[in-house]
């Protein structure tokens, strides 16, 4: 169980682009004035992200995701508890997909 | 930061869990445990990380422009860190860069949601962004060497579905912070911005694009609230 050296100049060089990325954002905004108007958009991107996240899913998924997106969703509005809507979403795809192979 | 830590407690068994999915995959590709534990320290970034290791799925360590190539990806896929920094900013601003930057190291996803979310119902306590970014760290170490250690013992882990499960929270929370009227604009522009990238671009782009465009929109439909 050693570490090749390859490898770690691999991982040193992605562990750059993901610092970089984690701090350049926070640091970039110490020049730009927080305005109400830049606050809204700031504020506008959680929701927009979560959306970009869900959407290749989406596309790409069969049935089974998609089912498991509106089932997510739905869980939500009724238990008003994210983890408990997650946990219910990922439990019906898992069992989609085990009914899928068996079937 | 206690409550960060408290808070981020049910999102910290997912990570655990999706730490060891990568543990697993990162076994396939012939990635030992140590280099295994070294890439989740260093990258911290699920997505990136699972790209890297599928590029590793013939054990071949990529060099020269294949790995630049997946530098770029990374880049890209992670591009939504500039957004979630950006969006700190107004709360983390006042701290001394010595606390601020080690907590934007420890930023994920589910941290960073959770905080926006919190930062929403009246938080304002920057230690709860350290404390919930810290708590997933641990588990996303822990689930990479409980998962590079278990391979043997797993047949096929597509069944546990562990792939949604990002997928999943991000519906229900998407859901949870969904205010009527003045969000539909910001959820369908972003919607088409990430069918398009999707389609279009690279992928990982939908959610870098995503972000943008519903801060975009936000931004052009700003009205400023009526004067009293």
């Amino acid at each position: 169980m050693s570490v090749r050296f390859d490898f770690l100049v691999f991982v040193l060089a992605l562990g750059c682009a993901s610092i970089a990325c984690r701090f350049c954002g926070f640091w970039i905004m110490r020049y730009v004035a927080i305005t109400p108007r830049v606050e809204a958009a700031l504020k506008a991107t959680p929701v927009a992200v979560m959306v970009g996240l869900v959407v290749p899913t989406a596309v790409h998924g069969s049935v089974i995701e998609l089912v498991g997106i509106a089932v997510a969703g739905i869980a939500m509005k009724l238990t008003n508890s994210d983890l408990l809507a997650a946990v219910i979403g990922v439990a019906v795809v898992a069992v989609g997909r085990s009914l899928k192979l068996a079937g | 930061m206690r409550r960060g830590v408290l808070a981020s407690q049910p999102l910290a068994v997912g990570v655990l869990v999706y730490g060891m999915a990568f543990g697993l995959l990162a076994r396939e590709a012939q990635i030992s445990l140590s280099e295994a534990l070294l890439m989740s320290g260093l990258v911290y970034s699920g997505s990136a990380q699972l790209v890297a290791v599928s590029a590793m799925s013939n054990g071949q360590i990529p060099t020269g422009a294949a790995a630049m190539a997946i530098v770029g990806t990374i880049l890209l896929l992670n591009a939504r860190y500039l957004l979630y920094g950006a969006a700190l900013r107004p709360w983390l601003g006042g701290l001394p860069a010595w606390q601020a930057y080690p907590t934007l190291g420890v930023l994920g996803d589910g941290n960073w949601m959770l905080s926006m979310k919190a930062q929403s119902e009246g938080e304002n306590d920057a230690g709860f962004v350290f404390g919930s970014g810290f708590a997933m760290f641990i588990p996303w170490l822990g689930g990479t060497w409980i998962g590079s250690a278990a391979r043997a013992l797993i047949k096929n882990p597509g069944l546990l579905a562990l792939d949604f499960l990002l997928v999943a929270f991000s519906v229900a929370m998407c859901v949870g912070m969904f205010k009527g009227r003045s969000d539909l604009k910001i959820v369908v522009s972003a919607a088409i911005a990430a069918v398009l990238a999707d389609r279009f671009l690279i992928p990982g782009s939908a959610i870098l694009c995503a972000g943008l465009a519903g801060a975009v929109v936000s931004w052009f439909t700003f009205q400023e609230p009526e004067a009293r």
